[in-house]
């Protein structure tokens, strides 16, 4: 192979997940010690979802990435105009009632064996992938919705970056975990994961753009309660591994929004050190949440890397290969999230508030 | 006058002449009073503060210079681009979508001038103050404030009607018409600013200001460890109480600022501008100029993960639809009689029947009424949102804010829930549907 998979997957996330890998045969730098009242917690800092990348993006995008986004779609289907009910507002629309959609364009899907993930259903199957390090049974369908769409894909996709910059710019995206009962960070059978968000800024380093561990977060017990959950897991080797659960997870992708992904079966697996916490969040995204989440994203932005509301829609629902409804309809995909922590000081000190008092 | 303007001002009436009426008995916040051109008044409104209004009482809105996705839009200082002109296609200042795209409703479709009536001057107007005179481009005269060329909206039709825009942050339309008004009588180191609940007293910086119920009239209990968490606000040596503003001596040479006799603290923890956390210590509140009524029965608040929302009687979060087009002239799309197809197509896709079960209406009781101007009760044809003719079969009564309808989300389910919020084109500002925040603890960026 002509580039090393460091270099196919970007640096640190071929670093967590190697990490991840071999976790079992290399000393972590951790040092095994209980944290100071077995507590210790983390702040996300950095998150984008899994997706598996070669430098020309041939291996797992031979038909090339996808070109039709709504500029695209707009010039094909109305290319001397019309009116602004017909052509505008009619494609508005499709956004949020894509059912309605008529469009066929091709949107090429992520192919190729190797993808970022968990095996989330504890087997092999036929269209399961391998880990970059070498694990089979990897569940992340929505690898081959978004795998080769430019909006996703590193480091300039705009629903990558912008989704990972505002995780550190927004005061809703504060997402945290806190495990306690921890004996060891090194290896502890059992111990409990915490979810919860704050409410303060990031610690930086001087140069304000590194996030460091040792800030202190104040703990939003008002707002936050439909984030809020609790987790059994374990910690081998220095990786915390989670019980599957379902989460809902705030992660806004612009100002003002209210977005939040709904996991089923969520699971954690993360490399821990006394700094930070690094790793994968795993499970079944609800589908219908996470196209309203995308959706989140105005049509300008989705623009931007070609991610056309109704077809991504589409394809979405094709590849859905988790929890059933009672008409045997699957209802989320199996996804990943690479996620990246700091470890931070947890302050309880605000009481829960009565709505009244707000005013 | 065209049918299309027709609709919004008896919409406007019936909603005004039927069910607002004064504001409850209140504090009202004190402006600077400079001089201003002849048949030129301050009205204090209830949600604006004091805005500039004509002779009628008209509110008067100035159109800014903005920038939008696709160029830029509205008055540099100094002229006008509103015109008598009927704009026919759309500037395309929203990517994706080019211009040239035909406008809905040409047989009706008002010119800018028409929704905005230039405040016109006489031929021998002279400059008062901040105020000038420009010419328009068809040679007339009409007063401009601080260089920005002035206006009143159709929409309005009472003294103290704001319904034209808003300077809340949250409901301003982009690249829209704000009130203008005279400066707030505040000391140098404040700001006031226009919320949900009323006109915040701020710092400079845009930090609240909060007051404690422990202290006297003119004099601060705030000692010791208080002051840890709740900085008095300072006052320079040279400061001299005025009116609704006076110093209290904290010790030999340090003087704080107090308004209407409650000493007045930045809170330590505040890390977002126009921040209502502090009122969340027992004893202390936001400081305002001026507060709004109630809201009325049956609105209520609730927790969602972003702050606190208004929600109707069964707990479901309120939302406000906001709309202006793609047209040069930014013509608003979100008021009764504007032309509906904007909304119906998002709400419901372009079927109105969906569009009525997802996004329905907060019907009002029989007895539903308010007694301020934000909140009203208002008659209309549910498929179209104008406003029903009297008697009109099939009109339903519903709630309106600042004069538009109300609406929840069938997709809201669970407590708190506010799927909806921003759903729409540009985040919901542009042509969609934005929950009404009273609180918002979560959206600032912070780096």
């Amino acid at each position: 192979m002509k580039h090393s998979i460091a270099r196919q997957v970007g640096w640190r996330a071929f670093t967590a997940v190697a990490t991840l890998a071999v976790a079992p045969a290399i000393a972590c730098a951790a040092d095994g010690t209980a944290p100071p009242n077995g507590r210790i917690a983390y702040v996300t800092t950095d998150m984008y979802w899994g997706v598996y990348q070669t430098p020309d993006g041939k291996a797992e995008c031979p038909d090339g990435l996808n070109k039709y986004g709504p500029r695209e779609v707009f010039a094909k289907l109305y290319p001397k105009g019309g009116t602004e009910i017909d052509t505008h507002l009619a494609r508005e629309a499709l956004k949020y009632y894509p059912e309605d959609s008529k469009d066929n364009f091709p949107m090429p899907e992520a192919r190729g064996p190797i993808a970022i993930g968990l095996n989330l259903d504890g087997k092999v199957g036929p269209n399961d992938f391998t880990s970059p390090t070498g694990e089979k049974g990897i569940d992340n369908a929505l690898y081959r919705v978004i795998g080769c769409s430019p909006q996703f894909r590193g480091p300039e996709g705009q629903f990558r970056l912008f989704g990972n910059r505002l995780v550190r710019q927004l005061t809703y995206n504060r997402s945290m975990i806190e495990l306690t009962g921890v004996d060891s960070l090194q290896n502890d059978d059992s111990v409990q994961v915490t979810i919860l968000r704050g409410l303060d800024p990031l610690l930086t380093d001087a140069g304000g753009d590194k996030i460091m561990p040792g800030g202190t977060q104040r703990v939003d017990n008002r707002f936050s309660k439909r984030f809020y959950n609790q987790l059994q897991g374990k910690i081998v080797n220095g990786v915390l591994e989670t019980e599957a659960k379902d989460v809902s997870w705030p992660w806004a992708v612009f100002f003002g929004n209210t977005n939040e992904y709904r996991f089923r079966g969520m699971q954690f697996r993360l490399q821990l050190t006394e700094g930070r916490a690094e790793g994968l969040m795993a499970g079944y995204a609800d589908v219908d949440s996470y196209y309203r989440t995308v959706m989140g994203w105005s049509t300008h932005h989705l623009s931007y890397g070609q991610l056309d509301p109704s077809g991504f829609w589409r394809k979405l629902w094709q590849h859905a290969d988790g929890y059933p409804d009672k008409n045997g309809k699957m209802t989320a995909i199996s996804s990943s999230v690479n996620i990246y922590m700091a470890q931070v000081y947890l302050d309880r000190g605000e009481p829960n508030i009565t709505v009244s008092q707000s005013r | 006058m065209r049918s299309y303007i027709y609709s919004a001002l008896l919409g406007v009436m019936a909603a005004g002449h039927a069910f607002a009426a004064s504001a409850p008995a209140a504090a009202k916040e004190q402006y600077v009073r400079a001089p201003m051109p002849p048949g030129i008044q301050v009205i204090v409104t209830e949600l604006e503060g004091p805005v500039f209004a004509d002779a009628k009482g008209k509110t008067i809105y100035k159109w800014p210079y903005q920038s939008l996705r696709g160029g830029y839009v509205g008055d540099e200082k100094g002229r006008s681009t509103c015109t008598n002109t009927v704009t026919t296609t759309s500037a395309g200042l929203f990517s994706p979508y080019p211009p040239g795209l035909v406008l809905p409703h040409l047989d009706t479709r008002p010119s800018c001038a028409a929704m905005w009536p230039p405040v016109t001057a006489p031929a021998d107007a002279k400059p008062v103050d901040k105020w000038t005179v420009i010419t328009r481009p068809d040679g007339a005269k009409q007063w401009a404030y601080d260089g920005q060329a002035l206006y009143t909206s159709v929409l309005d039709r009472q003294p103290g009607d704001v319904l034209g825009g808003t300077n809340r942050e949250q409901l301003k339309q982009m690249a829209g018409r704000y009130p203008v008004g005279p400066a707030p009588k505040i000391p140098p180191g404040f700001s006031v600013v226009t919320t949900f609940n009323g006109r915040l007293l701020v710092n400079a910086d845009g930090y609240s200001v909060y007051a404690s119920d422990q202290d006297g009239p003119d004099k601060s209990n705030c000692r010791g460890a208080c002051e840890d968490t709740w900085k008095p606000v300072l006052a320079p040596a040279l400061a001299r109480a005025d009116g609704e503003w006076t110093i209290v001596e904290r010790a030999a040479g340090v003087r704080q600022w107090a308004f209407r006799k409650q000493p007045l603290y930045t809170y330590n923890r505040d890390i977002t501008l126009y921040s209502q956390q502090g009122s969340d210590v027992p004893g202390w509140s936001n400081v305002y100029t001026q507060r709004v009524a109630a809201l009325p029965k049956p609105f209520q608040l609730i927790d969602t993960q972003k702050g606190v929302a208004v929600a109707d009687a069964k707990g479901r979060a309120v939302y406000a639809y906001l709309c202006s087009d793609d047209s040069l002239d930014q013509l608003s799309c979100d008021y009764p009689g504007s032309p509906s197809e904007y909304r119906i197509a998002i709400c419901g896709g372009g079927n109105v029947e969906r569009c009525l079960k997802k996004w329905p209406y907060v019907i009002a009781d029989a007895d539903a009424r308010s007694d301020n101007k934000l909140w009203s009760v208002i008659e209309i044809e549910p498929r179209s949102g104008r406003l029903a003719t009297a008697g009109e079969a099939g009109a339903i009564r519903v709630w309106a804010y600042r004069g538009s309808p109300l609406y929840t989300y069938a997709d809201d389910i669970e407590p708190g829930d506010v799927r909806g919020d921003q759903v729409g084109e540009m985040y919901g500002q542009r042509n969609g549907f934005m929950v009404l925040w009273v609180r918002d603890d979560f959206s600032h960026s912070e780096t």
